[in-house]
């Protein structure tokens, strides 16, 4: 448990202690031992230790828990790390009992949990009769820090679980994450959010502090409220569906969308990298998710912020990205011909250490990002990009006619992907509350006719989550309360607009072009008051001071789920202490939380607003003097959530039940 | 020296430079005891100046006592000889007894079953050490502070590491040099001293040493064995070995370097004990004649009037006789600069000034000025030293010395004063007889005060312990619960009493766990009590495990529910379901609605029959169906899996909501049937489990017309979808002739643009711009652009001509080449013949 105090927000940490905590796992085991890892977890751990540092302690082997395929030969400790659900517990049970048994040579079997021990864990092992053979410990993995402003959990499922299944273990697990993050900076002073099962998290997080507080006297010192985090905004995904359903905009969005995103590693055929093969860095593959070459053609490519060329691209829309392509080209040809101006050995010597070795690797990851451009632009000029765009578009400004329709019918007979068209409908229904019983008979006839009739399963799933509906379910009067209308929507939070500069924006608008996310719209209603005030009202009559959704109340009624607003106080000795401790911070952290996923476009819209927020974007339109009474200091926004979510893989949620195939012999 | 105190040194004795002392901490009680005598008996005692264990030594006679009980007992007791428990042994032959740091009780009998007595209350815990030890045999046991290893008859050694999960683990064989090689002694590392961070073993065999650890065994090839005895130094740097010829060696880890050598004159009598007295000297016992080697390998001699008993400690050796409980260390350095005769240091000084002082003798302010200089440090070194001792009256006078000293000085940080204070309160307080703890100040600081609480705790001093930590500002909740526990156990009040008076003392505590405190209520048999003390946990998670063994399931699951965790909320109800008949745990989760997703989400992947009967049971046909439908796609065989599917569709078209969805399994079965007939007519091409689309598609690709155009009729395809299929399936079989047919019909109901798109698309530009013409609807410029598209720059122009658009007519210009040049400069001439 992180007992240093903490004076700014610091992300690295949480890695660090994720790597240290690795360590002790694979030290806990002596020797040469096969290591086999949950397969939603490889992605994960390839994010805090790369597959040599395993070897460094011994791994000699590495085995998915899902395969079943453990070489004994090798080694004869086996070590699992596996996320503690039921599935895991089952399979390793069944491997332990299936080991070989040699005379004279034990198999050692160490068990890692992740992120804790469970007794449900524990039972199953019993059941099965292989309690005794096994050491069990937990590794306690919460949030990773994908990027220094992004926290995610990594929950491939999360999605399925809190809105399809409803099993809602991963609130219970967000609910943990965040519980560190208090111990660590403070309680969250105020917590603000959306949506039923944001309530449901804020219920769980409200009872884990009094537990907390109940468990432990000298606790009560770290659970006053933070003088470094001001609040906390949990968002639902249930609030807002549109957004992801929509084809992303931005850069790191496109590339999500085309070539997916997993675990911040992109799968890229090697011609597409080009250069960057020779590099050590890339090359290795830096996932543990790689243990062999897998297939020559493709390589797992690691996407982040510290590549100063991706770094410039990720959160600009589509549109803007060759010309910083272009500028970017000319800024290295620039560095490189530095070398000239080097008169003496010292200059020279600075100008290889500091100029051209970023400049080589900056040079190498732009010939990559031209190729990824390129295949992106290919992509969007097809007639069936093209079309899908129009749908959305003139579905999200409120346009509905029999056009969409017909387009939508045309997509399915050209064979447009399940994804793609699925997508389109479920846009449509959630934004005209669901569709017409007509056209919803037809349009599922369409589908069960176009990719197969096993789709009843799909269709089923997408009605339970409310994303593909008749109109007779979703505009009944209790699903009505319980929808978010975005028809209400549109005007006051300015959600659709045609006039934005998509290479220098004034807005967050630019990331889908003509639209601003909802789930950002709402974090704005929070925490920058005054301007959404200014579009929704033409300005005025709001308190800056006020928090929480105070001056949006309407708004957020419209909006699906309950709404909160909570104050977390502590005894008023325990602040003073923490105040005297932790100093007055100048600069606000406002944690974003999305329970259930949140997209790349989101991300580069809130990071938008960070910048904005912090004061350093030269598009401010905002006198200083009046940001100054508006009370807004510099703020720091860390986005967190249960992991990184895109239109696909919720419709492929969905789908996954349709999927179902014999087992192969 | 002053105030008629005994003088310090008189304990001490030099050894090569080097003092030690012998403290007497207690005379135990039995000394008064005519009838005890603790040669009987096998004696180990806890670590940090725990409690001992007393059993009597098998292997000798003991003369038959009237009035006692036969049955033989560990007799638990502290070092002032007070018995804190008396446990009666029933399990055979016991081969050792340890402790732990947590002052754990570990017996281990000859057949490696193994107790863990954790509370000095007779609870225990028990594990075997696994069926090679039950068959050969535990011949012995060495301990350390959280694991012990044991030495099997058939030369295996199984380590423990822990003992609230214990998973006894054997180590590697050591490669023994003959097979009829005798292991002579042997003795461990513990996991915190050892460079693997693992147990190892150092054992002596024939004439060498083996180091064995969990991977490999070690041969130090050493040629002067055989060595009786082993002894590894408690910061588990060095090695004493004791030969046969009756010398000590004292010997790195590494075994790199002898460091020094000692001989006992005894060649033919080995010693029954030798011990590390601290890091620098070994303690060898023969029965009553004690040798104490110090660093070079001299020694000083004691003789007893019985047997001793060695506990060694971290800083010294506590020696347990019969007559006495003595404390041999190492003179402290700042002792030893204090009271060594002749002393003239600074703190020497200090505490001569403070005797003047108290005889009110001018002297002292002379004293004091001589040592101004090193005055501060004067003061902490009395500080220290009055930690160091163990008399009473020479801590005071320490502690004044250095109370005066600190007067004098114009800036003293007194932080470390207080806190010397205090620590001596607390020293004191657990060395008093009753208590009879005999620990000294650097065994505390290694301890810990927290630790040292729970010894008091585990003793039943529950208000010594209270203050104690109330003193040094530490939790007190674990002294509560504990007291709460052993009031539940041990009253004999009725249990609205005993509830009223725990939660009077609890109430307003943090961190009180009740369900503890619950748990040793349901345990002793008072389940009324144990639901009225639960009912004050304020943790729901807490509550679950005791509900459940309580049997109060359905608690048990809404408090599970209500921690907001799943897994524990499945937990519950994987034992709820295994234990009550389905329909009753039906009804159980049915008003759950969080149990019924969970039940439901896991039975889809485990237990698919369970979810059928729970879908039946609620009338959920369609979820029923769909679970049908899911195995019908998870089957192979065909046959089974239109059966499937019809029993789904049955079970569907019973309720009138889901048409759609029964009809569509109905066209499924026909497909199916359908698209095998197909399998079996097109050879090598697969059909079975595709779409429709894609069927159709897929024949017309392969050139089967008439069966595509039958196989729309019968599930009434709309035209415009047929169309675009077929459209796609012949520019994707190349079909071009096919498309110019095609395309001779008046019109279609997708319009031509598709044609147009896809044959250019595939890259016919000649087939592609025979339906330029065709797409009337699009205005003129759109159809020069697509003339341009196909290359014919010409038609273009024409385009532009009947449009009379001479801008468009301009921008094609750069766009001609050849024989195209001049005619668009002709047309253009056609419509501004001016220029």
């Amino acid at each position: 448990m992180p007992t240093e105090r903490a004076t700014e927000f610091d992300s690295s940490k949480i890695k660090d202690q994720a790597l240290r905590d690795l360590c002790n796992v694979l030290e806990g085991v002596r020797g040469k031992k096969s290591l086999v890892v949950d397969k939603s977890l490889s992605g994960p751990l390839g994010l805090i230790a790369q597959f040599s540092l395993l070897q460094d302690y011994g791994v000699v082997q590495l085995h998915w828990v899902e395969d079943n395929n453990i070489d004994y030969s090798t080694s004869k400790n086996i070590l699992y790390i596996a996320r503690c659900t039921a599935k895991n517990a089952y399979s390793i049970a069944s491997q332990i009992k299936n080991a070989p048994r040699i005379p004279g040579q034990d198999f050692e079997h160490s068990l890692f949990f992740v992120p804790r021990r469970t007794p449900l864990c524990d039972r199953i092992l019993e059941d099965e009769g292989v309690f005794g053979d096994v050491t069990i410990n937990e590794y306690p993995l919460y949030f990773i820090p994908l990027e220094p402003d992004v926290l995610s959990l990594e929950l491939d499922d999360a999605f399925e679980d809190l809105y399809l299944h409803k099993t809602y273990t991963s609130i219970f697990n967000s609910a943990k994450a965040l519980m560190l993050l208090q111990q660590q900076y403070g309680l969250f002073p105020r917590i603000t959010g959306q949506g039923n099962k944001g309530k449901r998290l804020l219920d769980a997080l409200i009872r884990m502090k009094n537990e907390a507080a109940a468990e432990d006297a000298s606790t009560s010192m770290a659970l006053a409220p933070s003088s470094i985090i001001e609040n906390l905004i949990i968002i639902d995904r249930e609030v807002d569906l549109v957004t992801p359903l929509l084809t992303q905009l931005t850069y790191e969005g496109l590339v999500d969308e085309i070539f997916g995103i997993n675990n911040s590693h992109v799968e890229l055929e090697a011609s597409l990298i080009g250069s960057a093969l020779q590099t050590p860095t890339d090359s290795t593959g830096r996932s543990v998710g790689v243990p062999a070459a897998p297939q020559a053609k493709k390589r797992k490519v690691l996407l982040e912020g510290s590549d100063r060329v991706f770094s410039e691209l990720r959160d600009v829309n589509f549109s803007a990205v060759p010309a910083i392509l272009k500028k970017t080209a000319l800024r290295i040809d620039a560095d490189f011909k530095k070398k000239d101006d080097c008169k003496t050995v010292s200059e020279m010597k600075a100008y290889v250490t500091k100029v051209l070795g970023p400049a080589q690797k900056d040079r190498t990851s732009l010939s990559m990002h031209f190729n990824i451009a390129e295949v992106i632009q290919k992509h969007i000029n097809t007639e069936l990009f093209e079309k899908t765009l129009e749908v959305q578009q003139s579905l999200i400004a409120g346009y509905s006619s029999t056009q969409q329709n017909e387009l939508i019918t045309e997509l399915i007979a050209r064979g447009a992907s399940l994804e793609t068209v699925l997508r389109l409908l479920c846009l449509y229904s959630c934004v005209n509350t669901g569709f017409k019983p007509k056209d919803f008979d037809l349009f599922r006839r369409e589908i069960l006719q176009g990719y197969g009739y096993e789709h009843v399963l799909t269709l089923t799933a997408l009605d339970t989550v409310a994303l593909l509906q008749s109109r007779i379910t979703a505009g009944s009067a209790a699903a009505a309360i319980s929808r978010t209308n975005y028809d209400y929507l549109r005007k006051p939070l300015k959600l659709f607009s045609e006039n934005v500069n998509e290479s220098d924006p004034d807005d967050i608008v630019y990331v889908y072009s003509v639209y601003a996310p909802l789930s950002i719209r709402l974090v704005q209603c929070v925490i920058q008051k005054s301007q959404m005030a200014h579009a929704a009202r033409g300005g005025g009559g709001l308190n800056p001071t006020s928090a929480g959704w105070k001056g949006f109340e309407d708004v957020v009624k419209h909006v699906s789920g309950k709404s909160f607003d909570e104050v977390q106080k502590g005894e008023d000795k325990a602040v003073r202490a923490r105040m005297i401790l932790d100093g007055q911070n100048e600069k606000k952290v406002t944690v974003v939380f999305f329970l259930g996923g949140i997209t790349y476009t989101e991300i580069a819209a809130l990071r938008w607003l960070a910048k904005r927020e912090d004061g350093k974007s030269p598009f401010c339109n905002i006198p200083r003097a009046r940001v100054l009474t508006a009370g807004i200091g510099r703020r720091q926004i860390i986005i967190a959530t249960t992991g990184i979510i895109n239109g696909n893989k919720i419709i492929r949620a969905a789908t996954a039940d349709a999927q179902t195939k014999p087992p192969q012999a | 020296m002053a105030s008629g105190l005994p003088n310090p040194t008189s304990t001490w004795e030099l050894v090569s430079g080097q003092y030690y002392r012998k403290l007497v901490l207690f005379t135990p009680s039995w000394a008064h005891d005519e009838g005890f005598n603790l040669d009987d008996y096998i004696v180990t005692g806890a670590p940090f100046g725990g409690a001992l264990a007393l059993w009597k030594d098998p292997r000798k006679f003991h003369a038959y006592q009237s009035g006692q009980s036969v049955k033989p007992s560990i007799i638990v007791c502290n070092l002032a000889g007070g018995l804190l428990r008396r446990i009666t042994w029933d399990r055979g032959a016991i081969q050792a007894i340890g402790w732990s740091d947590d002052e754990h009780l570990l017996v281990v009998t000859a057949d490696g079953s193994v107790r863990c007595y954790y509370d000095l209350q007779g609870n225990f815990t028990q594990f075997s050490l696994g069926s090679d030890a039950e068959e050969h045999g535990v011949v012995s046991c060495r301990f350390w502070g959280s694991g012990f290893v044991a030495l099997l008859a058939n030369n295996v050694f199984v380590t423990v590491n822990r003992y609230d999960e214990p998973r006894p683990r054997p180590l590697a064989l050591p490669k023994l040099p003959s097979p009829e090689s005798k292991v002579h002694s042997w003795a461990l590392i513990p996991p915190n001293y050892s460079d693997s961070r693992h147990v190892e073993v150092i054992m002596a065999t024939d004439k060498t040493i083996l180091i064995v650890d969990a991977t490999e065994s070690q041969d130090q090839v050493l040629q002067n064995g055989p060595f009786h005895h082993i002894s590894v130094s408690p910061n588990g740097s060095y090695v004493a070995l004791y030969t046969g010829d009756g010398k000590v060696w004292v010997i790195d880890v590494k075994f790199q370097q002898k460091l020094s050598e000692y001989d006992s004159g005894k060649t033919n009598q080995v010693p029954i004990d030798v011990q590390w007295c601290g890091v620098d000297s070994v303690v060898l016992v023969w029965e009553d004649e004690v040798h104490m080697v110090g660093p070079n390998g001299a020694a000083l001699r004691w003789y007893y009037d019985s047997r001793v008993n060695l506990v060694p400690e971290m800083d010294g050796i506590r020696m347990i006789t019969t007559e006495k409980c003595e404390f041999l260390q190492r003179v402290p350095d700042v002792t030893k600069s204090i009271f060594e005769f002749g002393s003239s240091s600074p703190p020497a000084g200090l505490l001569e000034a403070v005797g003047h002082l108290e005889r009110k003798s001018p002297k002292a302010d002379d004293a004091i000025q001589l040592i101004r200089p090193s005055l501060p440090e004067a003061v902490a070194a009395c500080v220290q030293a009055a930690g160091h001792e163990f008399d009473v009256g020479w801590q005071k006078q320490l502690l004044k010395a250095a109370s005066f000293g600190k007067s004098v000085l114009e800036l003293y940080n007194s932080d470390d004063f207080v806190e010397m204070c205090k620590t001596l309160r607390v020293l004191n307080a657990v060395r008093y007889y009753e208590v009879g703890l005999g620990i000294t100040m650097e065994q505390l600081e290694r301890l810990t005060p927290d630790k040292l609480i729970e010894r008091l705790v585990v003793r039943q001093e529950h208000l010594l312990a209270l203050r104690m930590s109330d003193y040094l500002s530490l939790p007190t909740d674990k002294i509560y619960i504990h007291w709460a526990c052993m009031k539940v156990k041990l009253s004999t009040d009725d249990e609205e009493t005993i509830c009223r008076t725990i939660v009077a003392k609890l109430s307003g505590k943090r961190g009180i766990a009740f369900d503890e405190i619950a748990r040793s209520a349901f345990e002793e048999g008072r389940g009324r009590l144990a639901t009225q003390l639960l009912n004050h946990e304020p943790r729901a998670g807490r509550q679950v495990p005791l509900l459940m063994s309580m049997e109060e399931d359905e608690i048990a699951l809404d408090k599970a529910i209500e921690s907001t965790d799943s897994d524990l909320v499945f937990y519950v109800l994987l034992h709820l379901k295994n234990k009550l008949p389905v329909a009753t745990f039906f009804r159980i989760i049915n008003s759950r609605p969080l149990a019924y997703s969970l039940i439901e989400s896991s039975a889809r992947y485990h237990d698919t029959e369970l979810l059928k009967d729970l879908y039946y049971q609620d009338d959920r046909k369609t979820d029923g169906a769909n679970v049908i439908l899911r195995e019908s796609l998870a089957q192979e065989n065909f046959t089974t899996r239109i059966d499937k599917l019809k029993l789904a569709s049955k079970l569907l078209k019973d309720s009138k909501d889901h048409l759609i969805e029964a009809t569509a399994l109905e066209e499924s079965i026909k497909l199916l049937n359908l698209q095998e007939s197909l399998e079996r007519d097109i050879f090598e091409e697969t059909f079975v489990g595709l779409p429709l689309n894609e069927t159709i598609f897929k024949l017309t690709r392969l050139g089967f017309h008439p069966r595509a155009n039958k196989i729309r009729g019968e599930f009434k395809m709309p035209d415009k979808r047929f169309w675009w299929i077929k459209l796609r399936g012949l520019v994707a079989k190349r079909e071009w002739a096919e498309i110019e047919e095609w395309g001779k019909s008046k019109t279609s109901p997708i319009g031509w643009e598709p044609f147009f798109n896809e044959c250019l698309s595939a890259g016919n530009t000649k087939v592609a711009a025979m339906f330029i013409p065709k797409c009337k609807h699009l205005n003129h410029t759109e159809r020069i652009n697509m003339w341009v598209q196909c290359g014919l720059v010409v038609k273009a122009g024409e385009e532009a001509l009947v449009a009379k658009d001479y801008p468009a007519l301009e921008a094609l210009l750069p766009k001609a080449t050849g024989a195209a040049v001049p005619e668009i400069q002709r047309m253009m001439q056609r419509l501004r013949p001016s220029k």
